[in-house]
């Protein structure tokens, strides 16, 4: 059995050490595959990015009644904040909200000038709340707009707000789906013409079975080499399509960063690399030898 | 050792490639088969190897129907039979020493067995200085002793040659048949189909006539009468 093993890792080795062109081809369909894979997952983490930096712009202003006291307020706060729906809430007091607004304008003179005539601080203090995620506004503004804090709310800056809030969340839930169906589809693709590539590039291997079927070869021994083989060749592409990663990781790393607003490629791709890998290896693996399989089988039969 | 009993082979739809063929092959025998091309010599080989199944009549080996063999033990009967053919069926991409030994290798042979006997065999057939050549760097003649001495290295109980003169000069063919002789004197059973009028008039051996699939005459010491 061990002696079984050796050979055909022998054999499957010396194939792929006097097939090259063959190799070459097989090695050069499984990079672009697997090339899609990783480029699919990267997308993923990059869409990933993009909705959480949208996501944080999001939050709902709740402007306090000028009368309620600091005891109110802070027991509003508490209670806000004990909610599982609730990320965060800020205070901000009518002195900051002011201070923000004047750095805010701060080149915008006549915007200064309009404060100075108004005279006294003309904004009211606010509690800026955050959500853990964006499908649970709705029921934090229901809960605002209810008995419990009529007290302390003045306004909430709401109706405004709450079209962009929903509009959002079913844009990220189609961009999801989407996304999760489009990779599929082209994952399928890419898997397809890999395998029937590799199906015409060993459309030679009729001859070479018959012949060993005629000198009395078992069928797991005709099958072992070409896996082997398509192992070796899996495992090179991986190799291959990783090295390529890193060089379009370091290319294009500065620009990525510009156009999706501060996603740091090397960061993610570093910090995924050990998944990134094994996606690759896996891939290259079972493209490899599963083709070389599905290749052979008929001509396995009898 | 081998018996033929009432063989027809009829390839779909009406393709009558054998007719009624009854004949046995005693052990140690050297048997020639001849007859015109498209008389049937192929089917009865694939038949033999169990690459095609008969309509109809049974083959014994050593009395054991081959029919009754079972898929999964296909490689071991098809072990016991070494077959060499008019193309040499060699794998491109091993060398010769390679694809003798390919054949111990696949039978379990231990590497002992292999890196003593393969020299040997390659040296029976004359080929002691091309042991790492490939198939596409040696002649036609090379070639066919390399898949004979594949075929020894099995140590079957029969050789089947498919006009395995086909491709080669008279010079060459007599060396092959030499060859087949001489593994014949050493005890094995050698089937000989060819064409070869020369081949068959020198070898003074049994010969079976075929003719459009039918059995026309079985004579020892024939001749090649057509
Ligand atoms: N696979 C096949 N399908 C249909 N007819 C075949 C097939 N193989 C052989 N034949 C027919 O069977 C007959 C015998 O062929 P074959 O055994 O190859 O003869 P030989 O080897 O004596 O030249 C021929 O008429 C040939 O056309
Ligand atoms: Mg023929």
């Amino acid at each position: 059995m061990f002696t079984y093993i050796r050979r055909i890792i022998r054999f499957g080795w010396q194939s792929f050490l006097r097939e090259g062109s063959l190799n070459l081809a097989t090695i050069f369909v499984i990079i672009v595959t697997i090339s899609l894979f990783t480029f699919l997952f990267a997308s993923q983490g990059i869409v990933e990015h993009l909705i959480d930096g949208i996501k944080d712009k999001i939050d709902i202003s709740v402007y306090l009644n000028p009368e309620s006291s600091q005891d109110e307020i802070i027991d509003a706060r508490d209670r806000l904040s004990e909610l599982p729906a609730v990320k965060s809430v800020t205070f901000l007091s009518n002195d900051e909200v002011l201070e923000e607004f004047r750095k805010r304008h701060v080149n915008d003179p006549v915007i200064l000038e309009s404060l100075e005539v108004v005279g006294s601080n003309p904004f009211y203090a606010s509690l800026n709340i955050r959500a853990q995620n964006t499908n649970e506004y709705a029921s934090i503004l229901t809960l605002l707009n209810s008995a419990t804090f009529e007290d302390v709310v003045y306004k909430v800056d709401y109706l405004e707000k709450k079209t962009v809030i929903d509009k959002l969340s079913a844009f990220i839930d189609n961009i999801n789906s989407v996304g999760l169906v489009s990779a599929i589809i082209l994952a399928i693709v890419s898997v397809l013409v890999a395998f029937n590539t590799i199906r015409v590039a060993i459309y030679d291997a009729s001859r070479e079975i018959s012949i060993m079927r005629l000198v009395g070869s078992p069928n797991k021994f005709i099958r072992g080499p070409f896996i082997v083989q398509g192992i070796i060749n899996g495992t090179i592409a991986a190799i291959a399509s990783c090295l390529l990663f890193l060089l379009v990781v370091n290319i294009l790393d500065a620009r990525i960063n510009d156009m999706t607003n501060g996603f740091d490629l090397k960061q993610w791709w570093v910090s995924n690399l050990s998944m990134i890998i094994v996606i690759q290896l896996a891939s290259g693996i079972a493209l490899g030898s599963v083709s070389s399989l599905i290749a052979i089988r008929k001509y396995l039969k009898v | 050792m081998i018996v033929f009993e009432n063989i027809s082979k009829i390839y779909p739809p009406d393709s009558v490639a054998l007719e009624n063929i009854s004949f046995r092959v005693g052990k140690g025998e050297f048997v020639s088969i001849v007859g015109k091309s498209g008389a049937g010599k192929s089917t009865l080989i694939k038949l033999l190897l169990r690459e095609e199944e008969p309509s109809q009549g049974k083959i014994y080996f050593d009395d054991y129907d081959i029919l009754d063999i079972k898929i999964s033990h296909l490689p071991y009967y098809r072990q016991r039979i070494g077959a060499v053919f008019q193309d040499y069926r060699l794998l491109n991409n091993k060398t010769v020493y390679e694809n003798v030994a390919y054949a111990m290798e696949v039978m379990g042979g231990t590497d002992y067995e292999i890196q003593r006997d393969v020299p040997q065999l390659l040296g029976i057939v004359g080929l002691e200085d091309k042991f790492g050549n490939f198939p596409r760097e040696i002649s036609g003649g090379e070639k066919q002793r390399t898949a004979i001495a594949r075929a020894l290295a099995m140590r079957p109980d029969v050789i089947v040659a498919d006009e395995p003169t086909g491709n080669l000069d008279p010079y060459h063919s007599k060396e092959i048949i030499d060859l087949l002789e001489k593994i014949n004197e050493m005890g094995t059973t050698v089937i000989l189909c060819t064409h070869d009028k020369e081949v068959i008039n020198s070898l003074k051996r049994r010969v079976i006539t075929f003719d459009q699939g039918e059995l026309v005459r079985d004579e020892e010491k024939g001749r090649f009468i057509l």
